[in-house]
């Protein structure tokens, strides 16, 4: 649900966190973001952004640290207020989609926070108007290419309004002109986005700032422009240039 | 194309069919269910030599059949499994009841006979009943009319994650045993050997997806109950089940048809 706060949206301070008894796959995480930014976290296989996903969304709630989404802390207590606040796009749109119907799927979130039938309609077909799939509302998800169904699952998430958008590598398994289209209608929506990708172009087209993550810790906070033009950053941390600043 | 893929496809076929925008598919869920679960009951509770009614009871799913657009032959083909065993069950009473209760010309007919034809038209029809229900009436929407008729919350749910779920075991079956063929192509089957792996595997597999698709309703501020739209009422909604129920209860107690 978006609260029409203009400020600081999301919150972190000493953010660590380890699963059971294991080496912290995140320590020390320091982020301020604010509404409307558009921020790419990137990194190479296995350095915590998942992870750091899966906190903010509440998944895991054993960390230590200061996490606030919206004011609200990332506690049980809160569960409910911060998942009102932020929506979680899958990377698999098979996971994110499990009712009949486009229309229903889109709806479920809306439905769950006791929105009216009348506000729902409104939201459901506000969100497919938003990701320009109107035209799928009453079509089956097993239906859909996977173009449509990571739509599809945009949708679901903007139906609920959120403050925070997370997308976790949404241009994974699209062709060129759905990931063309992916990125015009990200770069539409208002929210405050974090996207983790492997696809830097991709990063590039989304996100005016970045994040750079290596062994659980931010190494670079700074603007996509310099930092994923600094190849020997980017080189030194397991990744490459975006292909097209390669020579 | 292995089994699993073809089992899914069949699926996908039944979904396609719920998802038809036919005036049937259209009518309210609850009436739907409703009419079958009293066409069943009707049906039922004919007496066991009680044949001329129970043929002229073919009037329902014969009207739907057509009227419905289904095919009846793809719907005798879904119901294969269980139609054998509905057909099967009154098959010993032509052993136990040999009573002579009429005769076809010369030929004397015993009440084990009759009530066997009968029982066996009666698990039939019950089936055409169900069949019916499933390809005009999504699951959703069965769920949601179990819900107006005030079934418990939970068993509900359990039957839509149960749906949801026995999906999402299926595609990676599927996958693994796709995979499994991909590279053994002249093996028939798959090898004793490798059950317990693939098993595992699949079960596994299917845990982690099953965890993220209910990662993805907690995100999306599931509690424990699915919250369906309330589906509005209109008057075909009350009219198509009454008529029905009207003609069944002639049917069944006018006398017009026999006892």
């Amino acid at each position: 649900m978006h609260t029409g706060i203009h400020g600081e949206i999301l919150k972190i301070e000493h953010l660590s966190f380890a699963y059971e008894k294991e080496e912290p796959v995140l320590s020390d995480i320091n982020l301020m973001a604010h509404d409307g930014e558009s921020i790419g976290i990137i990194g190479a296989n296995g350095i915590g952004k998942s992870t750091l996903m899966k906190l903010l969304v509440g998944l895991y709630l054993d960390y230590e640290g200061v996490l606030e989404i919206a004011g609200h802390p990332v506690d049980k207590k809160n569960l409910n207020h911060v998942r009102e606040h932020i929506g979680y796009v899958f990377q698999d749109s098979d996971s994110q989609l499990f009712l009949s119907t486009v229309e229903d799927d889109v709806a479920f979130g809306p439905q769950n926070y006791g929105l009216s039938d009348d506000e729902v309609e409104k939201r459901v077909v506000d969100a497919l108007e938003k990701v320009h799939i109107t035209d799928l509302s009453k079509k089956h998800t097993y239906k859909l290419s996977g173009g449509e169904k990571k739509l599809a699952s945009i949708a679901t998430i903007l139906a609920m309004n959120p403050d925070i958008i997370i997308m976790d590598e949404p241009e994974a398994a699209l062709d060129p002109r759905n990931r063309k289209n992916l990125i015009r209608i990200i770069n539409e929506i208002n929210s405050l986005k974090l996207i983790t990708s492997h696809d830097l172009d991709f990063i590039m087209d989304t996100c005016e700032r970045t994040i750079l993550l290596d062994e659980g810790r931010i190494i670079a906070d700074g603007r996509s422009t310099e930092i994923l033009q600094n190849e020997s950053l980017l080189t030194e941390h397991g990744l490459e240039l975006p292909l097209r600043l390669q020579k | 194309m292995n089994s699993i893929e073809k089992n899914l496809r069949e699926l996908n076929k039944l979904q396609n069919l719920q998802q038809r925008s036919h005036w049937m598919n259209s009518l309210h869920p609850w009436g739907k269910l409703l009419l079958s679960v009293l066409y069943i009951f009707t049906v039922v509770s004919f007496d066991k030599y009680a044949l001329a009614p129970l043929i002229v009871m073919s009037v329902y799913p014969i009207f739907s059949f057509i009227v419905g657009e289904l095919s009846f032959k793809e719907g005798i083909y879904r119901m294969r499994l269980i139609l054998p065993l509905v057909l099967f069950v009154g098959v010993f009473n032509p052993f136990l009841d040999r009573q002579i209760v009429g005769y076809i010309g010369e030929l004397a007919v015993s009440g084990g006979v009759l009530s066997m034809i009968t029982v066996m038209i009666k698990g039939f029809y019950s089936v055409l009943a169900v069949y019916i229900l499933i390809a005009t009436t999504s699951i959703d929407d069965i769920c949601y009319a179990l819900r107006v008729l005030h079934f418990p919350r939970i068993m509900v749910i359990v039957v839509m994650l149960i749906y949801r779920y026995f999906g999402v075991m299926a595609v990676e079956a599927d996958r693994i045993m796709t995979a499994y063929k991909l590279r053994a192509p002249s093996q028939n089957g798959i090898n004793y050997k490798a059950w317990g792996t693939l098993v595992g595997q699949w079960l596994l597999r299917s845990m982690d997806k099953a965890e993220r698709v209910y990662e993805s309703m907690l995100l999306r501020g599931f509690t424990g109950d699915f919250r369906i739209r309330k589906k509005k009422v209109r008057l075909s909604d009350i009219f198509y089940p009454v008529i029905w129920i009207v003609i069944f209860v002639v049917i069944r107690h006018s006398g017009i048809f026999g006892e």
